[in-house]
């Protein structure tokens, strides 16, 4: 499982305050994968990555199953 | 409901949309804006609001909400107040739209962002335990004048570099802009006053930094020697956009912390739960951002003709995206109408959306989440002590509840 950004990132910080272990913020709050490529989701976490996909208000966030 | 009862001011159409007269500013029992944001969301889709001089559009559901905020380019923020569509003030950046919005956003979100609130956290937790302390063994206060007022404005006020002796003077200024940005015509002169004493005051600090080296902390001189196409900040917006600093980050966080203080007086076993759970409550100040969403709507001008859900609308038309009713609404929400104290999938609008979300959203929820657990760490049982009924300011201006009175059992040292 594979989990992208989107550019329609504005920084809202749900994502990365719910999952750190995944995701983090760059000095303006966006999140850093913002707009780059797929990162894997850890095992275990995938459905961590499922409802970190659904806490975003941009729905700026793809899950992509393998 | 004061205006009456929705049935009642049916009766007209326009192009197909049922018409009706709601004054948003009035005051109400606490939770009214709710009830009523619910009540219109489920009579109806969109209608058009004659309240107004001009009337506008509302889309009460949240998908319409979530399509106004997405597409900047037809739904700018010229004005965000739809019963005033050109307004006496101007935010920067909230009321600028693209390309130049982000380039001011820049600048500003670096200064709020979670890096520097984290940063900041210790400070705000300090602050927060020397309100509580001295109101511990009383064993009552009113929450909103003993703490919400003062806490998130003397948090505020060291974030920007702004000495906390000016606490009062802000709230002040706060109040009277406030009685008249919800549409309440009383409210307009103190409005306008407001707005000038705070153009005087910032055109002083100002006056005063410029030229000097600049102070770590400040924002001011930090905005002093910051670039927008690599020229300095226009006068004009520097003062613009210390207006909107000034008021958006103090009544806000007051209003969201005595919803969140209200719920848990009034259901013992989420309070329960977050004394157990302390970590908990990020998650909890998300939810009461949903479920007690202190702006009402959000306004908008139509740029262009265009067709939206169903609606014809005009350049120059003023919309109203009801965000109280899409936080709420059964067709996105599971358990829509439930406070689930650890929702995960919370996604709601409560900081807004789009390029315009709420710049000091990383500030208001960590003082929430401070507020939250220095509080229960002191304090675990508190209940309602109100002698009557409680009042909420209108949603026009974002709710707010006037008092909060609380009781508890003084602990034993």
């Amino acid at each position: 499982m594979k989990l992208q950004v989107n550019e329609a990132c504005v920084g809202h910080g749900r994502c990365y305050s719910l999952a750190p272990q995944m995701l983090d913020s760059d000095d303006e709050g966006f999140v850093t994968i913002r707009g780059g490529d797929p990162i894997e989701v850890p095992q275990g976490l995938e459905q961590l990555a499922d409802e970190v996909a659904g806490t975003c208000p941009e729905s700026a966030i793809t899950i992509i199953q393998d | 409901m004061e205006s009456g009862t929705i049935s009642e001011v049916r009766g007209e159409e326009v192009t197909g949309c049922p018409v009706m007269h709601q004054d948003f500013s009035t005051t109400r029992k606490a939770g009214d804006y709710w009830d009523l944001a619910n009540e219109l969301r489920e009579s109806c889709p969109h209608f058009y609001n004659k309240y107004s001089d001009g009337g506008y559009w509302v889309f009460t559901r949240h998908e319409a909400v979530n399509d106004i905020y997405k597409t900047p380019e037809i739904f700018s923020s010229e004005s965000i107040t739809p019963w005033e569509p050109n307004p006496i003030y101007r935010f920067v950046p909230t009321q600028v739209d693209a390309p130049d919005h982000i380039k001011y956003r820049r600048i500003l979100n670096p200064w709020f962002s979670p890096k520097a609130m984290e940063a900041a956290a210790p400070m705000m937790r300090e602050l927060c335990r020397g309100y509580i302390a001295p109101l511990v063994p009383k064993g009552e206060c009113d929450f909103i004048e003993e703490f919400a007022l003062l806490y998130p404005t003397a948090a505020f006020l060291n974030v920007i570099g702004v000495p906390v002796s000016y606490t009062e003077q802000f709230a002040q200024w706060v109040d009277m802009f406030f009685g008249g940005f919800g549409g309440d015509p009383a409210g307009a002169e103190n409005m306008a006053t407001a707005l000038s004493e705070m153009r005087v005051f910032w055109t002083e600090q100002l006056a005063e930094r410029k030229g000097k080296p600049p102070v770590d902390g400040d924002l001011f001189h930090y905005l002093l020697n910051s670039t927008f196409d690599d020229e300095p900040l226009d006068e004009e917006v520097l003062l613009d956009m210390c207006t909107v600093l000034t008021l958006a980050g103090l009544d806000t966080t007051r209003a969201e912390l005595g919803y969140m203080f209200h719920h848990l007086a009034l259901n013992p076993d989420d309070r329960k739960r977050l004394v157990a759970e302390p970590e908990l409550a990020p998650l909890a100040v998300e939810e009461v951002l949903r479920y007690y969403t202190i702006i009402f709507g959000d306004g908008r001008k139509v740029t262009r003709d265009v067709e939206f859900h169903g609606v014809q609308l005009k350049k120059g038309d003023m919309v109203y995206a009801l965000v109280s009713g899409a936080n709420r609404d059964p067709r996105h929400w599971d358990r829509a109408d439930e406070f689930v104290i650890d929702r995960k999938k919370n996604n709601h609008f409560g900081f807004a959306s789009g390029p315009h979300r709420c710049l000091g959203m990383h500030l208001a929820r960590r003082e929430m989440a401070i507020a939250v657990q220095e509080w229960l760490a002191v304090v675990p049982d508190f209940e309602l002590a109100a002698d009557g009924q409680l009042a909420e300011r209108g949603g026009g201006a974002m709710m707010a509840l006037d008092r909060l009175p609380l009781r508890w059992k003084v602990p034993s040292s």
